[in-house]
């Protein structure tokens, strides 16, 4: 097997060391995210070791939290894109025809809508908070993983094996999960990490904007935006989330790269 | 022959696209809760100020009536009246589609001009197997700071010294060019980070995927120049997936940089469709969002047209889009 | 390991210049000293007129109800259409009565009010204002569906007397009338006009005001040009007045810094300490009547707070002195349901409610069966209220409450406070305008006064009572008690639950403007006193 190459390892280990920082907080470790301990816009100093925002709360357990909130949000909601492209893709790169048309249509129209107008819209449906931002971030991610996955399943099923495995007399589904599937798996996985990051930036985006996770609950995206008033004043509080953020981000395109150069066969790759 | 049929059958599918469009956004507006009355009236409206201002916008009619007058209307260039400001979309649309466009173009020129010739250079001078560590985490990093948390830096650190240029405020093109210039040149180059960083990793991928032809090979034991390789053999065959990125980061930000806008408080498009959707005015949201999607279809399918110019093997014949 | 120094290095240069933003910011806000008393600053007038003044502001007028004043209900709109017209009489510093269109009135009774108009008034078109004008736009305010007719009290009619004279007469007392008159849906209209449909106030501002309207794009930005026929004529002193809308706040701090706004209304109550190194910008806050309050739904279906027992151990355990302490930094102060703050308004201090405590809080949900209540409270996300929704959580629960927050943009919160009868929601956080009268805004407490309320609120007999009662009452010791009576019973009801007065913060240029800004405002309408303001240098 080749080995990782060390940027690789690196964003593996960051976003370790990010998962064991949000588990922190579910043991309640740095405090109470939501209490008033102190007085308002505070420096760190002992008690609140990144300072306290503009409630007197301490920020550390707020980023813990935030960490926490933002990573499941977007892992949850990359998880059911996969599922759901996965499914659609594979299915409609393999049959082609009025089926394949229909999921691309499907597909294109969601692909026209510019992004973060089409996580705003579903906020405005659906109300503000944890669903609404799920629900972006899977109808966001949902159209480039579904092409590129079709593109891939239409590359595998032209492989001798998968024509063998027909010819043989395998059923339709046992051709797609045991030889298809696992070949157009590296895409999916690739094109995860990658909807990891696009989820991580909308969750943010739609929080930045005022549509997102709801108070006083933290996500990376609202302390931020909190942060980023009081830029002059308590520059604390956007600094912690701003690199845990722009870390989280880098360190899962850096791992994308390179799970992209082991797992995905070049023909299969995409070329945009 | 066959390239008229796939024209065709192209634009069929570029309009059952838009058409699917019109249905989602149409729902979606409809679905929305709080009331167009309750926004636009305000808490203090009586039940009849209510129905007076439905039937003005003829939103008592039923769902599918209003959809199909919608659509014949807009099908007629006609995008409606604003509930809020009672001025003509459309026009407000024309006010204000420069202004995205003017970033627009910012943008992508920035990422041509830097993002290609940065791929290039990386690439080129890339060891064959090792990757580049700081070039992959510098470009890296230009994809993974958010819109939002850069605009806002360069908003609190341009507000302090301003160096020339301005943010907060916006001077029109026509009024004063180079004022207008001071204005936008901050949330240009915020949105070029993005744009340039991606640019350059295609470009990248792209030159280095050329750089292992027999070609390139034969080129480099021909002894020809260095430049003249990256000029006549490289950037050729390289091009398709750049154009194919830069055209697409152009259908992408004229779709509305709506962060951006936000956060100078530019009057363009994107910032029209938020505040709409906040006041419920459905008529701009339908436009501004039916505008934009329109924007993005056309601009792919010109993309088509363009790469099948540069690489007739990939172009439309070839089917490279479903 | 270069990767591993690269990524050192670029979060060093970010803390560095974090570091470079923090230096010099720890200097305290002083407080705001007034140069003359009821007064934040006054405009200089030694300095000439003339000039553009740019301003910068939160948010746009916006109502499909157009530009109408009558029509008009908040106080962004009023602000902004005060520029072009004017009421009868109008509100000077510290919440006294002073003329305006009105040159002087008189009471010759206590339910009659005979104003002498101003000579020499005309509309931005030329023509001069009659008191057909004056007649007429009451009559079309009081035949309306305005909100604003509740607040005129019981007129029972307007009648001229000759060409410069109009006689008001009220069927009973009404203490607040002349307060009432003073805001912007009571101004005098174009009646000729309107009658003969030459002009639509919905779609065209022509007023007797200091400024005419040149061009307005919704949510973008308005322009006003001086009008030359404006009576006053030393008034206006600037020539244009250019207002940009600039919903993001980050905007209006960049656009105060570098010179292209010479004023802006700030929405953080930190914005002090923000631009405490700002070179050239001061930052005051002007105190105001307005206050944020709880609305307690007791019409839903399966209400929660429908016994009075819960609502009052609701109210217990606020703590209205943290809210204003930590929410709005101190700059709010704690208030009864007449504004804290108003001359003649309660002591907060002094309500049923803050006497207890959070024991006597638990006791009462205990004898009430709701031990474990929870609920969830609906808020807009525009700040304060977030905040103030955030303290109020914690309040409540050290009296074991758990309250859920929901927040939504201002659009889906009204329709879900206001679109249905009975409303959905459990709770509910907004504010009222607390206007120059401290028994105006108690009247919002009656919602069949205040339509709004009937999908939350139920009518309680004997407040209704005690809030007429208070506004027949003359200014006085005795009106101090009847409005103290009406602040206990509405604190036992606690249906709306009155927290804190919400302070309004304003930030200008001292190098390019000379403004003039009262100390207290009742109408949120920062732009009062913008034609005295004088033009130092523009860009």
């Amino acid at each position: 097997m080749k080995k990782l190459d060390r940027l690789t390892v690196g964003g593996l280990a960051c976003l370790a060391v990010l998962v064991v920082f949000a588990l922190g907080s579910l043991v309640g470790a740095g405090g109470d995210p939501d209490a008033i301990v102190g007085p308002r816009l505070q420096p760190p100093g002992p008690g609140w070791w990144l300072g306290t925002d503009n409630l007197g709360r301490s920020v550390l357990p707020r980023v813990m939290e935030g960490v926490g909130t933002t990573l499941l949000l977007s892992s949850v909601a990359v998880l059911v894109t996969a599922a759901v492209s996965a499914t659609f893709g594979i299915v409609a790169g393999y049959r082609g025809g009025y089926l394949n048309e229909l999921v691309m249509r499907l597909v294109e129209v969601l692909y026209s809508f510019p992004a973060i107008v089409l996580a705003i819209l579903v906020a405005a449906v659906l109300g503000p908070g944890q669903t609404a931002a799920l629900a972006s971030i899977v109808l966001v991610t949902i159209p480039l993983m579904t092409r590129l996955v079709r593109a891939a399943a239409v590359a595998v099923s032209q492989r001798d094996y998968v024509t063998s495995a027909v010819i043989s007399g395998a059923r339709l589904p046992r051709v797609l999960g045991r030889h298809v599937l696992p070949n157009v798996a590296g895409t999916i996985a690739v094109q995860g990490t990658y909807a990891l990051s696009v989820g991580i930036a909308v969750e943010g985006g739609l929080s930045f904007l005022g549509f997102g996770v709801q108070p006083p609950q933290a996500s990376l995206g609202v302390l931020i935006q909190q942060g980023g008033t009081y830029m002059i004043a308590a520059p604390w509080l956007i600094l912690g989330p701003g690199v845990v953020l722009v870390a989280a981000i880098l360190a899962i395109n850096v791992v994308g790269d390179g799970l992209r150069d082991r797992l995905e066969p070049r023909e299969t790759r995409s070329l945009t | 022959m066959r390239l008229l049929m796939w024209w065709s059958g192209r634009a069929l599918s570029s309009a059952a696209t838009l058409l699917g469009v019109s249905v989602l956004i149409f729902a979606a507006v409809r679905m929305m809760p709080g009331g167009f009355a309750e926004t636009v009236l305000g808490p203090f409206a009586t039940a009849e100020q209510e129905a007076e201002l439905a039937a003005r916008y003829g939103l008592d009619q039923p769902v599918l009536l209003q959809y199909g007058h919608w659509l014949a209307a807009v099908g007629g260039g006609d995008f409606g009246v604003s509930m809020i400001s009672r001025q003509p979309v459309g026009a407000e649309l024309l006010a204000r589609l420069p202004i995205t466009a003017e970033l627009t173009v910012l943008a992508v020129a920035a990422s041509a001009l830097f993002g290609v010739p940065l791929g290039v250079l990386t690439a080129v001078r890339a060891r064959p197997g090792g990757g580049g560590a700081a070039g992959r985490l510098l470009s890296g990093l230009g994809v993974s700071v958010p819109e939002f948390v850069l605009g806002s830096l360069v908003v609190f650190v341009f507000s302090r010294h301003a160096l020339g240029l301005e943010v907060g405020s916006w001077v029109p093109l026509t009024q004063d060019p180079a004022a207008n210039l001071a204005t936008m040149v901050l949330p240009a180059a915020v949105l070029s980070v993005f744009a340039i960083s991606v640019t350059a990793r295609t470009t990248r991928d792209a030159v280095m995927g050329v750089l292992v032809e027999p070609y390139v090979t034969a080129a480099v034991g021909r002894g020809e120049s260095p430049w003249f390789i990256v000029r006549h053999h490289i950037l050729r065959n390289a091009a398709t997936p750049v154009v194919t990125l830069l055209g697409t980061i152009t259908a992408y930000l004229l779709g509305g940089a709506l962060i951006v806008e936000h956060v100078f408080n530019l009057p363009g498009v994107g910032s029209y469709i938020v505040q709409a959707v906040g006041r419920r005015d459905y008529a701009v949201v339908q436009a501004g969002v039916l505008l934009a999607a329109a924007v993005f279809i056309v601009m792919n399918v010109l993309i088509d047209l363009l790469v099948g110019v540069l690489d007739p093997r990939l172009g439309v014949l070839a089917g490279r889009r479903s | 390991m270069r990767p591993i120094r690269l990524a050192c290095g670029v979060t060093a240069v970010m803390l560095a210049t974090a570091c470079a933003a923090s230096t010099g910011t720890t200097t305290a806000p002083t407080p705001d000293a007034q140069e003359s008393p009821g007064y934040l600053t006054v405009a200089d007038e030694k300095l000439p007129a003339g000039g553009t003044l740019n301003l910068a502001v939160h948010i746009d007028s916006g109502a499909a109800t157009g530009y109408d004043p009558q029509l008009a209900d908040v106080a962004t709109t009023w602000q902004l259409l005060s520029l072009s017209y004017e009421t009868l009489v109008t509100i000077g510093p510290d919440f006294s009565v002073q003329p305006l269109l009105a040159e002087k009135w008189e009471t010759p009774t206590p339910t009659e009010y005979v104003f002498h108009l101003r000579q020499g008034v005309t509309f931005s078109n030329g023509r001069a204002m009659t008191a057909d004008d004056v007649v007429g736009s009451l009559k079309r305010l009081l035949a309306s569906k305005s909100v604003w007719r509740g607040q005129l009290g019981p007129v029972k009619s307007v009648t001229k007397d000759g060409d410069s004279t109009v006689k008001v007469t009220l069927s009973e007392p009404y203490t607040p009338f002349l307060a009432a008159l003073a805001n912007v849906p009571a101004a005098v209209l174009p009646m000729k006009e309107i009658d003969d449909k030459s002009v639509d106030p919905a779609t065209t501002l022509l007023g007797t005001g200091p400024y005419v309207v040149e061009n307005h794009r919704q949510d973008v930005s308005w322009t006003f040009k001086k009008n030359a026929e404006y009576w006053a004529k030393e008034k206006p002193a600037a020539d244009t007045l250019n207002i940009t809308i600039a919903p993001e706040e980050a905007a209006r701090i960049a656009a105060l810094q570098n010179g292209g706004a010479a004023m802006a209304t700030l929405g953080n109550v930190d914005s002090s300490t923000m631009l405490a190194g700002a070179k050239d910008v001061k930052v005051v806050t002007q105190a105001t009547t307005d206050f944020y309050y709880l609305m307690l739904n007791t019409q839903a279906p399966n209400s929660k707070v429908a016994d009075p027992k819960v609502r009052q151990a609701i109210n217990i355990a606020l703590d209205a002195q943290q809210i204003a302490d930590v929410a709005l930094g101190g700059k709010g102060k704690p208030t009864a349901i007449t504004p804290a703050g108003l001359p003649g308004a309660c002591d907060p201090a002094a309500l049923p409610s803050a006497a207890k405590s959070v024991d006597e809080a638990k006791k009462l949900l205990a004898e009430a069966g709701a031990q474990n209540l929870s609920f969830t409270l609906s808020i807009f996300n525009t700040e304060p209220a977030p905040a103030v929704a955030q303290v109020i959580q914690q309040n409540l629960q050290q009296a074991g409450v758990t309250v859920k927050i929901e927040q939504m943009d201002e659009a889906s919160w009204a329709g879900k406070v206001y679109g249905k009868a009975p409303a959905e929601f459990d709770a509910a956080l907004s504010w009222f305008a607390g206007y120059a009268d401290p028994g105006m805004v108690t009247k919002w407490w009656n919602p069949e006064t205040a339509g709004f309320n009937v999908g939350f609120m139920k009518p309680d007999k004997e407040l209704n009572t005690l809030i007429d009662a208070a506004g027949e009452q003359p200014a006085g010791a005795e009106r101090d008690e009847a409005l103290a009576a009406v602040c206990a019973k509405a604190d036992a009801d606690a249906q709306m639950i009155p927290l804190v007065t919400r302070p309004a913060t304003v930030a200008y240029r001292t190098d390019a403007l000379s403004p003039s800004l009262y100390a207290t405002e009742g109408y949120g309408n920062v732009l009062r006193l913008v034609a005295d303001a004088r033009v130092k240098k523009s860009r």
